[in-house]
């Protein structure tokens, strides 16, 4: 930081000397109407203001600096004095005591910072600005100020208002005055940066104090930048441009950020009913997608069904049906699932479920078989929890072939879904016929694909119905890898 | 209705410090006034005003000095002193804390923030 008083910008003689001509001619014209106690500080204003005169007519060879010094701190003492008085009553008064306040500002210089071309105006995207300074005069300079530039300001006196309008629109810069009573500065940016929702708005804190020490904490809690008073206009503006610019960078972030994870959640929601978690991650995480066409792919496909369900869930009412169906479906998804299986269907109490499809591995089959032995060790488990509901005890028949099906989104526009057609499909529902309850029918195709030795009981041929062709099942009890 | 806060001001520019005695008497302060630091100290002992808001570049007696005779000054080491520094060095913020002043405002004055300290000053 430098010490040294910067020396007043070009040009602030000239332009501070205008805007006090239009002060003084509206004065005459208009003044009338003003309180006596404000015509009488717009009286001191102007002879303050007439010390300065003779100095700027100089050309600022003969000033004296600490007189000069002393007259600018009078004019805009009165200044801001009137325009508080003023308010919002007479409205082109306050702005051209604005005007002056500028002028004046551009003329002191600043101890702090490097001054700055008065005219000079930092161009920005517009912005949403919260100010929050418990001076209303301070917020009524920012305002004014900021919203010449286009950009929409709105207030806060304190740090609890503050945190009110925070909550109520979305912001993009907050600028912040430190010192505040009641809740300070320090307290409202803490409570900025701990929110999930504000902590990327930009903070710029404003010290009253040249207090360097005040300011680097408030950096260290997330503060994004910092001005000291009185803060020069231009360099105030460059501060807001740079935090919504800040801003928009995170909001454009944030929005592709959503974008991806709407994707994400569309797909599982899409797919996750009938895939397993790993799968769908699997999908999620190739680069190219997954390729919705027609693929015809080899699968192991496993069809259950309660044995006499319909006859058995006459003598129940209907919740107690629906009640029995969940829970022994839910149990099944879930051992379906565990063995990476794609659910491609329920109808009523039967499972169709595909192993194989949309990823193949080498050991398709092999799960297959094992996710039926795991359906059907769970029947004990199901059938007790019935009974402690005083419902009746239940079977199942699971048949399990392999064969080439077409896997693909099936279906017209507005419906379709990820589903298989094909002859094996046929096959395992008439295998499926012939299962008794708690039995597991395995075709001799996928006997031929298991990489596990399976342990069976009976074999047999059946005739599929529609088609010449006889198919050979097997019994199956048990499996080891 | 209680008595106004009573402040004493010390200011040699008389332009300057006609505007402050009519801004701060605005902001409901009574408001004294010394020329320099020589009168400062008088006026502090004989009128005990409640805080003091002390240009440090006065004529006779400089700010500075005033401030710490005035802590050396039984009679008056209680009263607060705020120092107005013209500019916003360090040092001068240093100096002034070190000649026993309670705060300090950096010149030009930011008036809203000035009501704070003094208000902070003479709440005790």
């Amino acid at each position: 930081m430098t010490g040294n008083p910067v020396p007043p910008a070009e040009g602030w003689g000239e332009s501070m000397q205008q805007v006090i001509d239009i002060l003084r001619q509206a004065f005459d014209a208009r003044g009338g109407n003003l309180a006596t106690q404000t015509r009488d500080d717009f009286d001191h204003l102007f002879s303050a203001a007439g010390r300065l005169e003779p100095m700027l007519a100089s050309g600022g060879r003969a000033i004296d600096r600490h007189e000069l010094m002393n007259v600018l701190a009078a004019v805009r003492g009165y200044a801001e004095m009137l325009r508080e008085d003023i308010g919002t009553q007479h409205s082109d008064f306050s702005d051209m005591l604005s005007a002056l306040l500028t002028a004046v500002q551009g003329a002191q210089g600043s101890n702090s910072e490097p001054s700055f071309s008065p005219n000079r105006v930092i161009q920005s995207e517009p912005g949403f600005i919260l100010a929050v300074d418990d001076g209303q005069e301070n917020r009524e300079l920012v305002a004014r100020n900021l919203s010449r530039l286009g950009h929409f300001v709105i207030t806060a006196a304190s740090g609890e208002e503050a945190l009110k309008a925070l909550e109520h629109s979305d912001v993009d810069v907050v600028l912040l005055d430190l010192i505040m009573p009641g809740m300070d500065g320090r307290e409202v940016l803490h409570r900025i940066k701990e929110h999930p929702e504000w902590r990327a708005t930009p903070v710029i804190v404003i010290s009253g104090s040249q207090d360097m020490d005040g300011i680097i904490e408030c950096i260290e809690a997330g503060a994004d930048d910092y001005l000291f008073k009185p803060f020069n206009p231009v360099l105030l503006q460059a501060r807001i441009k740079a935090g919504i610019e800040r801003k928009r960078w995170h909001d454009r972030e944030e929005q592709y950020r959503q974008q991806l994870e709407r994707n994400e959640k569309f797909i599982r929601a899409t797919f996750g009913r009938y895939l397993s978690d790993e799968i769908v991650t699997d999908i999620l995480e190739r680069p190219e997608g997954l390729q919705l066409g027609g693929d015809l792919c080899r699968v192991s496909i496993l069809m259950s069904d309660i044995r006499s369900f319909t006859s058995l869930s006459e003598h129940l009412a209907p919740g107690e049906v629906v009640s029995m169906l969940n829970r022994y479906l839910g149990r099944m998804t879930d051992i379906i699932m565990a063995h990476h299986g794609t659910i491609d269907e329920f109808v009523g109490d039967a499972i169709l479920a595909v192993f194989g499809a949309p990823l193949h591995r080498d050991d398709d089959a092999d799960r297959a078989v094992s996710c039926a032995l795991a359906m059907q060790a769970a029947m004990d488990e199901i059938n007790a929890l019935n009974e402690a509901d005083g419902l009746p005890a239940i079977s199942t028949g699971i048949a399990v072939n392999t064969g080439d099906v077409i896997a693909g989104n099936i279906g017209s526009e507005k419906r379709s879904k990820y589903g298989f057609v094909g002859h094996p499909m046929n096959v395992t529902s008439r295998i499926e016929d012939q299962c008794a309850g708690g039995e597991i029918l395995i075709s001799d195709s996928t006997l031929k694909s298991l990489q596990g030795e399976a342990e069976l009981g009976r074999s047999q041929s059946i005739n599929v119905k529609g088609i010449d062709e006889t198919i050979l099942i097997h019994e199956l009890k048990g499996m080891s890898p | 209705m209680s008595r106004p806060t009573v402040v004493l001001l010390v200011e040699d520019n008389e332009l300057n410090r006609e505007m402050m005695v009519r801004r701060l008497g605005r902001a409901g302060l009574e408001v004294l006034t010394a020329g320099d630091g020589a009168q400062a100290l008088s006026v502090m002992a004989a009128e005990q005003p409640a805080v003091v808001l002390m240009d440090m570049n006065l004529p006779v007696m400089d700010g500075w000095t005033a401030c710490r005779r005035a802590r050396e000054d039984e009679a008056i080491r209680h009263i607060p002193i705020i120092a107005l520094t013209a500019h916003a060095m360090e040092v001068d913020r240093q100096n002034a804390l070190e000649a026993g002043c309670d705060d300090y405002a950096t010149k030009p004055v930011d008036f809203p923030g000035l009501l704070i300290k003094i208000e902070k000053l003479t709440r005790k």
